[in-house]
């Protein structure tokens, strides 16, 4: 057997699959498909400080080969996800990556050092991209937004920081090394990018929020690359992300320069997918002979 | 007592179409073999379906489980032909297989204390209701149906509401068959001379609305069951949102429904 492990700022993963932000509910709903103690890491949907509810619905739609969503983010706050999400994900025995974001940065560092004291997450991920939120421009298309707050959390947690970026930059490879240079420990390549679709029988937009994400197929080509480009750039790990639906795309990724994975949208699509993609992965490298999945991190670029 | 709980978790698994029927152009009648779904099954439950190699209709629909007879181990559906997913199911073949994930959302379990439900359901919001007039009756419930739809060929699983009903009483908008006009007239002038402990209503706003101000008046208690556009059916995607009536924020469709006291949830006009 091929050794699936990957190492992300220290953390160990057992294999490098986990769901990617707020696509994956830890809920016994999930009893009958797999454990997440079978995953790589557990990932939270982003936490806001304080309770949000969310946006007004339609909140998804589907797009051709993909969907949008404008979920907005409703929260319960930290106090509750302390107390009732955290816990949980603990118990997995797999490393928790904890997803936060704020809508200010005092708001963003007071969160990111409540989750660093509870002592439970060994990393955090900071959501500086979700297009779902109209307080201003997202962190991760502003260069000084973006260096300014990553340094700023970085310098107030133990924990290493995740910095979740956007698409929708001109050049995301150079977004990944300021925040590389700020202090991040990996890099989430990427969010969604924003679309809309019309109703041309009410003349309307379908979502509530008038736009929506992009994530599926319909937007791995672009997420490849965008690994692959970021890659050459940086020195820190990146976790690959964006429309994989089967174990050959996450290979793809990881060929780019992906350290790890992460299956969003497709969980709700196959609900058995995450396995299905470390299978599939073990199963690929066995055939190549290939002992070790680092081995072939980046293989794209030799 | 209405109760409603999240019964047995679901399972994802490629299932055989059984039975496949087009009926008036506009309705699939199909049977799919799955044995779990069949004995887990609960009113007011939901599956969703993914037709298999068909990345460009990416999301899984979600429909109503209208029957669940766990000795053959088959569940039925009544679908609507109305965009592309449901159009593109039409054209499927006995033997084929879809993809098929549930059972899904929250099952009522509890009638205890009640005497008589009424059912008042329009279009294909009628395959909501099968599964419970099924369970109500074999509990000893009287229940009572207020079948409507526009038109005669719309009259939606009337064969299998009939023989579950203590009476079913039709409209059509246009007359071809029953009343013609509004069902709620017809219950209305049914509840003025008999009571009906609980009402569910499918397939309308206006009659959910009609519903919640019988309920806010007392006269009965009223449930809706409620549609929203999903992704995952099974509280991963917070997608299928609808507004609460009494507080701030959302109730999830798939988690916390699709049924729901009529008063709890905004009713859009
Ligand atoms: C809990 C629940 C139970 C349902 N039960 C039944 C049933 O028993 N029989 C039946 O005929 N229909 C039922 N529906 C509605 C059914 O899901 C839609 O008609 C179907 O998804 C339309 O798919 P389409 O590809 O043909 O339409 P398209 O318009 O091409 O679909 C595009 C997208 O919108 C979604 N969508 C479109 N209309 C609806 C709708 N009314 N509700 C939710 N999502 C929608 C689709 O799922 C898809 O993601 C139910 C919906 C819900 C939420
Ligand atoms: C319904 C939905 C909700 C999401 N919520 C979050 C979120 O809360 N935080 C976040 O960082 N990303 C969120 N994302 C983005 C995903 O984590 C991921 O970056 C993106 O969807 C690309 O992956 P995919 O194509 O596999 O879905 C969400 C995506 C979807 C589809
Ligand atoms: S459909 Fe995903 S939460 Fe309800």
């Amino acid at each position: 057997m091929s050794d699936l492990s990957v190492t992300i700022a220290g953390v160990r993963l057992p294999n490098p699959v986990m769901p990617a932000s707020g696509t994956y509910d830890y809920s016994e709903r999930h009893d009958n498909f797999f454990s997440p103690a079978e995953l790589g890491a557990v990932v939270n949907k982003t936490i806001f400080l304080n309770h949000k509810p969310g946006n007004k619905p339609p909140r998804v739609y589907e797009a051709p080969c993909g969907m949008l969503n404008a979920i907005g983010i409703p929260t319960a706050g930290v106090k509750d996800f302390i107390e009732n999400t955290l816990p949980l994900m603990r118990g997995y025995g797999v490393p928790v990556i904890v997803s936060i974001a704020g809508n200010t940065s005092e708001e963003f560092c007071k969160l990111a050092e409540i989750i660093t004291e509870t002592g439970k997450a060994d990393m955090l991920e900071l959501n500086l991209s979700c297009p779902n939120l109209n307080e201003g421009v997202e962190w991760a298309r502003d260069k000084k937004l973006l260096y300014d707050i990553v340094k700023l959390i970085s310098e107030s947690t133990t924990l290493p920081v995740i910095a979740k970026l956007s698409p929708m930059v001109t050049d995301i490879a150079e977004m990944g090394l300021i925040a590389e240079e700020a202090g991040a420990s990996a890099l989430a390549v990427f969010n969604t990018y924003r679309g809309m679709v019309i109703d041309i029988n009410t003349m309307k937009p379908v979502l509530g929020n008038i736009a929506g994400g992009l994530s599926g197929p319909a937007i791995h080509p672009l997420a490849v690359y965008s690994v692959y480009s970021t890659y050459k750039r940086v020195s820190i790990p990146i976790i690959g992300m964006g429309g994989i639906a089967s174990w050959k795309d996450a290979v793809e990724f990881i060929l780019a320069g992906a350290t790890a994975v992460a299956v969003g949208m497709y969980n709700f699509v196959n609900p058995m997918i995450m396995i299905e993609v470390i299978e599939g992965m073990s199963r690929y490298l066995h055939e190549k002979g290939i002992s070790n999945i680092r081995d072939i991190v980046g293989k794209a670029h030799r | 007592m209405h109760q409603t709980v999240t019964g047995k978790p679901p399972i994802f698994q490629a299932a055989q179409i059984v039975k496949i029927e087009k009926r008036h152009r506009e309705y699939i009648y199909m049977a799919l073999d799955s044995p779990y779904i069949a004995l887990n099954a609960l009113p007011g439950q939901f599956v969703m379906i993914k037709l298999p190699d068909a990345d460009d209709l990416i999301l899984p629909r979600p429909f109503d489980i209208v029957t669940a007879d766990s000795a053959k181990g088959e569940i039925e559906l009544v679908i609507k032909i109305t965009g592309k997913g449901t159009h593109r199911l039409s054209h499927k073949k006995p033997g084929e297989l879809l993809l098929l994930t549930g059972p899904l959302g929250r099952g009522i379990t509890d009638f205890t204390g009640d005497s008589s439900i009424g059912l008042l359901v329009r279009g294909v919001g009628a395959a909501a209701v099968v599964l419970l007039a099924n369970r109500a009756k074999e509990k000893g419930i009287k229940v009572v149906t207020f079948l409507s739809a526009s038109t005669k060929e719309r009259l939606v699983c009337r064969e299998y509401l009939e023989p579950l009903s203590h009476t079913v009483f039709i409209a059509t908008d246009d007359g071809t068959e029953g009343y013609r006009g509004n069902a709620w007239e017809m219950l209305d002038s049914f509840l003025d001379k008999t009571a009906l402990d609980q009402i569910y209503t499918c397939g309308s706003r206006r009659f959910a609305r009609h519903i919640k101000k019988l309920d806010s008046e007392g006269k009965t208690r009223g449930f809706v069951f409620l549609e929203g556009f999903m992704a995952c059916g099974m509280g991963d995607c917070h997608g299928c949102a609808v507004k609460k009536a009494k507080e701030e924020g959302y109730f999830l469709v798939c988690q916390d429904g699709p049924v729901f006291p009529v008063g709890v949830v905004e009713i859009k006009s």
